[in-house]
C-alpha cells in the first residue's frame, strides 16, 4: 500500500478510535444550565477534618434522615486544610457547612464567605455569651457568624506528687525555682516556645502581667488600632519578665516536643499546655491537677478558642441555606449533639447543660481553668500579631543574651502598628 | 603478478546477542506500534474533547483556545510524515511542561495584576448583595419569632409566628403581618403545630422549599421579618440603603455615602471602607508597592544577599564534599559498597523528617549536638549561628546527591587520559585540576546549575528548620535566615490583614525574574566547557 493510504487509514483509524471512546465514556456535557434544579433530595455538604469525620457524619446522618435530605460529609487531613480550601474554593465544589475555629471568623466574614446567624432565643440562653462573641464579627453592626461547639484552652499542669497546686504566684515562683534548683536538667515552669515563640501558649503570663492585645470600641468589636502590647501598665509590670529570664523560671529554649518530654519525664513539676495533652500525661502514669496560672498583677487568663460550625454563602447557590442554618444553629447547639461530638473526644463542650455532664475530671478542671478566658481576637489584623508577639517572648526569655522586655514588647507594638497600616 | 595470500575463509559473522531492551524495541517496531499509536492518539483526542466540552460549558474560552492548539499541535506531529521525527520525542515533555510550568506562571502573573486578598475574593455583584445582606440588623426593639412554614386556601407560602417573648400569635404574608386569633391556632412547645385554614408543611417538603423560604419577606414598618432556619423569624432592619443608578451606598441612620474607589471597596470620603469588597485588577498597584512600600523593600535586599549566598554556598560545599567522596570510594577496597550505601543514606530520608530532627538536635540546652559536644552554641537563637546551622543542614542533605552523581560522571572519564597525564609526570592535584575536574564539569554544569536554582527557592529548609528566625533587631517582617522565598510567605500570610495572594504572586515573579536571569547567565557561560569535549 502506498505511504499516502497508510497515513489517510491512520488518520482514519485515530478517528474511529476517538469516537468509539468517547461514546463509552461519562456524558459529554450538553449545554447544562449551571443551577439545575434538581428534583432529587438536596444535599448538605459539609467540610470537616479527620479527626471529628466520624462524629460528624453520624450526627449529620441523625439530623438528615428525619428530615428527607442527604448529607455529605468531606473530611479534609486537617483543620487548617479546611480554611485554607475554603478560601479559594469555586461555587461547583463548595461546601454548605464547615467545621472551624472561632478565629477563622473575621477573614470569612471579611471575604463574605459565610453567613450571619439569627438562632432562637431558647438556644441563645444555652451557649455561653462570650463563646458567641468569638464568633461574632462585624465592623458597624456585629453580628453572629458560627455556633460555638466546643471551647479549650491552656491550664496550669501540676505533678501533685513532685509538688503541691500552688496557692498564689509568689507560691509557684518558690517552688518551681526550689524545683530547677535540684538539677540534672530540670526546668522551673515548662512552657513551649522554641524558635518562633508561642504567643497562645504565654497569653496567661501576657494577660497576668496587664496586657491586652486589641482594645474594643464603644460598640464592643475589636479595634484594630488600639494595640495594647505597649500600654503604660503592661510596661511598667514587664520587668518582672526580667527578672524570671535572670531566675530561669521561664526559657523560650523548650519547643513542643521538648515540653511534652520534660513533664513525662518528672524534669518539670509545672507545664502548661492543653486538653490535647491530657491523655499523654495520663499514660505516663502522672498524677496531676489543672488550675489557672495563678494572678501575677492580674488575673492570669488563657486564651480561649472556640471551636463550632459556619453556614457558608454556597448554601444559598446550592438552594439549602435554610437546612444548613437549621442543622448549625438548631439541631449542633443543643446539649446532645454537643455531648456527641465533643465530651466524648475529650473537648470542653460550649452548650452549659452539656457540660455539666462532663464526667472527666481532668476536662472539668481544665474548662474550669479557663473561666474568665479571653478568645482570640477574630480580626483578620490578629495575623500580624502571632508573629511579632511570640519573638518578643523569645528575645526577652532567651536565658544568656536576652533582650530586656520593655524595649522587645515596644518594638513588637510598632512593627505590628506598621503591618497594620500598610 | 598479483600477490594473494590464502584466501582467509570466510568466517561467517557471530550471531549478535541482541540485550532484551533493544529485543523488546524490534518486537514493538511495526504493526504492534502502529495500533498502539492509534490507540494512545485516539485516546488523547477523547480527553482532548471531553475536557474541551465542560470547559465551554463553564465558558473558559482561553483555556478552550489553549487546548485546541495543543491537540491539534499533537495530531500534526504523531500524523504527519518524518519531517517532525525529533518533535515526538519532546512532545510528552513539552505538553507537561506547559501544563505545570507555563499555564501556572501565567496564571500567577495574572493574579499579580489583581488585588485578590482577604476582602476581595469575590466579584462584585456578589460582594453588593453579601453587604446588602450583612447591613441587616435587629433593630433595639426588634422581635424574634418561631415558624411554622404554612400553605394558605390558595396553596401560597404563609409563615405562622409566634412572638418567643409574649406567646402572640401572627401570620405572615408578603403583604404584611397579621395577629392570628388564639382559637385559630395550636401551639406546642412554642411552634404552631396546626392552624384552621392552613396545612403546615412538614417534613421533606418543607426542604424543598428552601429557596422561596429564604428569599420570604414579611414586611414591617421600617424593616422585614424574614425567615431564619427552618423554626424561626427574625425582624431585620437595613442600615444601609443601595442605590443602583449611582452605585453608591448611603448609611441610613447618618447619611454617609460609600462609592466604588476603582480598588474593590466601596469607601466613603473619611477612609471607612464596606466589607466585603471584591476582586479587580489594580495594573502595576502591586508591582510598585513592592518597589515603593519602605516595609516590602527594605529587607529585600538583606534577605537577596542572603538567599544567593545560601544556595552557592550549599551547591559548592555540597559538590566538594560529594566529589571528594565519589574519588575516595572509586577505588576497590573492603566494604566499598557498604560505605557507598551508607552516604547515600541522607539523600533517601524524607528531608522533611530530617529538617525537623535536627531543629531538635540543634536544640541549645536540650538538644543532642551541644550535649555530646560539651557547647552551648546557640544554634538556632543567634542570627550567625543560625546561618551556620542552615547551611550545615543543607549541605547533610544535598552531598549524597552529589556523591551519586559525581560518582557516575567519574566513570565517563577516560582511564588513558588520566595515564597519559601521569606519563607526562603530571602530580595528582594537576591531575585532579587540569583533567578530572573540567570533563567533569562538563557533565556535571547543568546539575549545578539546577541545584542552584532550587536551593534558591528552598523553603522546606529554612522554613522546618528555623522558621526564618531569629527576628533582626528591628523586627523587620523578614528573619535573619529568611530566604526570598519564605520572605514571600511571611508577606503574604503573616503580615498585615490576613491572606494577600496578590502581593506573593507579584513577589514570587520577582523572584522567577532573578532565578531566569542568573540560570541563563550560568548555561551561557558553561556552554565554554562544551568546548574541551
Amino acid at each position: 500500500m502506498s505511504k499516502r493510504k497508510w497515513r489517510v487509514g491512520t488518520v482514519a483509524l485515530v478517528a474511529t478510535g476517538c469516537v468509539v471512546v468517547l461514546a463509552a465514556a461519562p456524558g459529554v456535557p450538553a449545554r447544562v444550565a449551571p443551577e439545575t434544579t434538581s428534583a432529587t433530595t438536596p444535599t448538605v455538604v459539609i467540610w470537616t477534618d479527620r479527626d471529628r469525620e466520624a462524629d460528624i457524619k453520624s450526627l449529620a446522618e441523625a439530623w438528615a434522615r428525619p428530615r428527607g435530605l442527604t448529607v455529605q460529609v468531606i473530611a479534609k487531613a486537617e483543620q487548617n486544610n479546611v480554611r485554607s480550601d475554603f478560601v479559594t474554593v469555586q461555587a461547583a465544589n463548595a461546601p454548605d457547612v464547615i467545621t472551624g475555629a472561632h478565629d477563622w471568623v473575621g477573614e470569612l466574614a471579611a471575604n463574605g464567605s459565610i453567613l450571619p446567624l439569627s438562632p432562637r432565643q431558647a438556644v441563645l440562653k444555652q451557649i455561653p455569651k462570650y463563646t458567641r462573641d468569638a464568633f461574632s464579627y462585624g465592623r458597624t453592626v456585629s453580628q453572629l457568624y458560627g455556633m460555638p461547639t466546643h471551647i479549650e484552652n491552656v491550664g496550669l499542669f501540676v505533678n501533685t506528687q513532685l509538688a503541691k497546686v500552688p496557692k498564689n504566684w509568689a507560691d509557684l515562683e518558690k517552688q518551681a525555682l526550689a524545683f530547677k534548683k535540684k538539677g540534672g536538667g530540670r526546668v522551673a515552669i515548662d512552657v513551649q516556645q522554641g524558635t518562633g515563640g508561642d504567643a497562645y501558649h504565654m497569653y496567661p503570663f501576657f494577660s497576668g502581667l496587664c496586657g491586652y492585645i486589641f482594645g474594643k470600641t464603644k460598640g464592643g468589636a475589636l479595634n484594630p488600632n488600639d494595640v495594647g502590647l505597649d500600654s503604660k501598665r503592661f510596661i511598667r509590670n514587664a520587668t518582672l519578665v526580667d527578672r524570671w529570664n535572670r531566675l530561669g523560671l521561664v526559657n523560650s529554649k523548650i519547643d513542643g516536643n521538648t515540653a511534652s518530654q520534660l513533664f513525662t519525664s518528672k524534669k518539670a513539676a509545672f507545664w502548661i499546655t492543653g486538653p490535647w495533652n491530657i491523655d499523654t500525661v495520663r499514660k505516663a502514669g502522672i498524677k496531676f491537677r489543672i488550675v489557672q496560672v495563678p494572678a501575677i498583677r492580674c488575673r492570669s487568663v488563657p486564651f480561649v478558642g472556640v471551636g463550632g460550625m459556619m453556614v457558608t454563602r454556597f448554601s444559598r447557590t446550592h438552594g439549602v441555606e435554610s437546612a444548613a442554618k437549621d442543622f448549625v444553629a438548631s439541631y449542633m447547639a443543643s446539649a446532645a449533639a454537643q455531648n456527641t461530638l465533643t465530651v466524648k473526644n475529650g473537648r470542653y463542650p460550649a452548650n452549659t447543660t452539656a457540660a455539666k455532664s462532663v464526667t472527666d475530671v481532668a476536662l472539668r478542671q481544665i474548662g474550669q481553668a479557663g473561666a474568665g478566658g479571653v478568645p482570640m481576637p477574630n480580626i483578620p489584623q490578629m495575623a500580624s500579631v502571632w508573629n511579632d508577639l511570640g519573638l518578643a517572648w523569645v528575645k526577652s526569655t532567651r536565658g544568656a543574651g536576652a533582650t530586656k522586655a520593655q524595649p522587645s514588647f515596644r518594638a513588637a507594638a510598632r512593627a505590628i502598628r506598621q503591618k497594620i497600616k500598610g | 603478478m598479483s600477490t594473494t595470500a590464502a584466501p582467509t575463509p570466510s568466517i561467517p559473522p557471530e550471531p549478535v546477542r541482541w540485550s532484551l531492551p533493544a529485543r523488546l524495541v524490534t518486537a514493538f517496531s511495526g504493526l504492534p506500534a502502529l495500533v498502539l499509536k492509534i490507540v494512545l492518539l485516539a485516546l488523547v483526542n477523547a480527553a482532548a474533547i471531553w475536557a474541551g466540552a465542560h470547559l465551554a460549558n463553564a465558558e473558559k474560552w482561553p483555556a478552550v483556545g489553549a487546548l485546541v492548539v495543543a491537540t491539534v499541535a499533537v495530531d500534526v506531529v504523531f500524523l504527519v510524515p518524518r519531517r517532525t521525527l525529533p518533535l515526538k520525542f519532546l512532545v510528552p515533555g513539552m505538553v507537561f511542561l506547559l501544563a505545570f510550568q507555563l499555564i501556572p506562571i501565567a496564571y500567577t502573573a495574572q493574579i499579580a495584576f489583581t488585588n485578590y486578598s482577604t476582602g476581595h475574593i469575590l466579584s462584585k455583584d456578589e460582594a453588593i448583595s453579601t453587604i446588602r445582606e450583612t447591613s441587616l440588623a435587629a433593630p433595639p426593639d426588634a422581635k424574634a419569632y418561631t415558624l411554622a412554614p404554612a400553605f394558605d386556601a390558595n396553596d401560597e407560602l404563609v409563615l405562622l409566628l409566634v412572638d418567643e417573648v409574649s406567646g402572640n400569635t401572627y401570620i405572615g404574608t408578603r403583604d404584611g403581618l397579621q395577629r392570628l386569633p388564639e382559637e385559630g391556632a395550636t401551639v406546642e412547645g412554642g411552634l404552631v403545630t396546626a392552624a384552621a385554614g392552613y396545612r403546615i408543611v412538614r417534613g421533606a417538603e418543607l426542604f424543598a422549599l428552601d429557596r422561596e423560604l429564604s428569599n420570604y419577606r414579611v414586611p414591617v414598618e421600617g424593616g422585614a421579618v424574614r425567615p431564619e432556619g427552618i423554626d424561626g423569624a427574625v425582624e431585620l432592619r437595613p442600615t444601609l440603603r443601595y442605590d443602583a443608578e449611582d452605585d453608591t451606598f448611603t448609611r441610613i441612620a447618618s447619611g454617609r455615602v460609600f462609592r466604588d474607589d476603582g480598588e474593590g471597596s466601596y469607601a466613603a470620603s473619611g477612609g471607612e471602607t464596606l466589607e466585603p469588597g471584591w476582586k479587580t485588577t489594580v495594573g502595576w498597584g502591586n508591582f510598585s508597592r513592592v518597589v515603593n512600600d519602605r516595609l516590602i523593600r527594605d529587607p529585600f535586599l538583606r534577605v537577596f544577599v542572603w538567599t544567593v549566598v545560601f544556595a552557592t554556598l550549599t551547591v559548592l560545599l555540597s559538590f566538594a564534599l560529594g566529589l571528594l567522596l565519589a574519588i575516595t570510594l572509586d577505588k576497590k577496597f573492603r566494604f566499598q559498597r557498604f560505605y557507598r550505601t551508607v552516604f547515600v543514606i541522607p539523600y533517601a530520608i524524607p528531608s522533611f523528617l530530617t529538617l525537623l530532627v535536627w531543629a531538635g538536635l540543634l536544640n541549645d540546652d536540650f538538644g543532642v549536638v551541644n550535649r555530646v559536644l560539651g557547647t552551648s552554641i546557640p544554634w538556632l537563637f543567634d542570627p550567625w549561628w543560625a546561618k551556620v546551622s542552615i547551611v550545615i543542614v543543607s549541605l547533610w542533605l544535598t552531598f549524597p546527591y552529589f556523591f551519586l552523581v559525581s560518582l557516575g560522571a567519574l566513570q565517563s572519564i577516560p582511564g588513558e587520559l588520566v595515564e597519559a597525564a601521569r606519563v607526562d609526570g603530571a602530580g595528582p592535584w594537576q591531575v585532579f585540576r587540569r583533567i578530572t575536574l573540567p570533563l567533569l564539569l562538563v557533565a556535571v554544569a547543568p546539575l549545578l546549575i539546577a541545584s542552584f536554582a532550587f536551593n534558591f527557592n528552598n523553603f522546606n529548609n529554612i522554613f522546618l528548620l528555623t522558621g526564618g528566625n531569629p527576628p533582626t533587631e528591628d523586627q523587620s517582617i523578614a528573619g535573619s535566615t529568611d530566604i526570598l522565598i519564605s520572605y514571600t510567605y511571611k508577606l503574604a500570610f503573616t503580615a498585615g490583614k490576613g491572606t494577600d495572594y496578590a502581593l506573593a504572586s507579584t513577589v514570587s515573579i520577582f523572584i522567577f525574574l532573578i532565578v531566569a536571569l542568573i540560570s541563563a547567565v550560568a548555561f551561557w557561560r558553561s556552554k565554554s566547557l562544551e568546548a574541551l569535549s
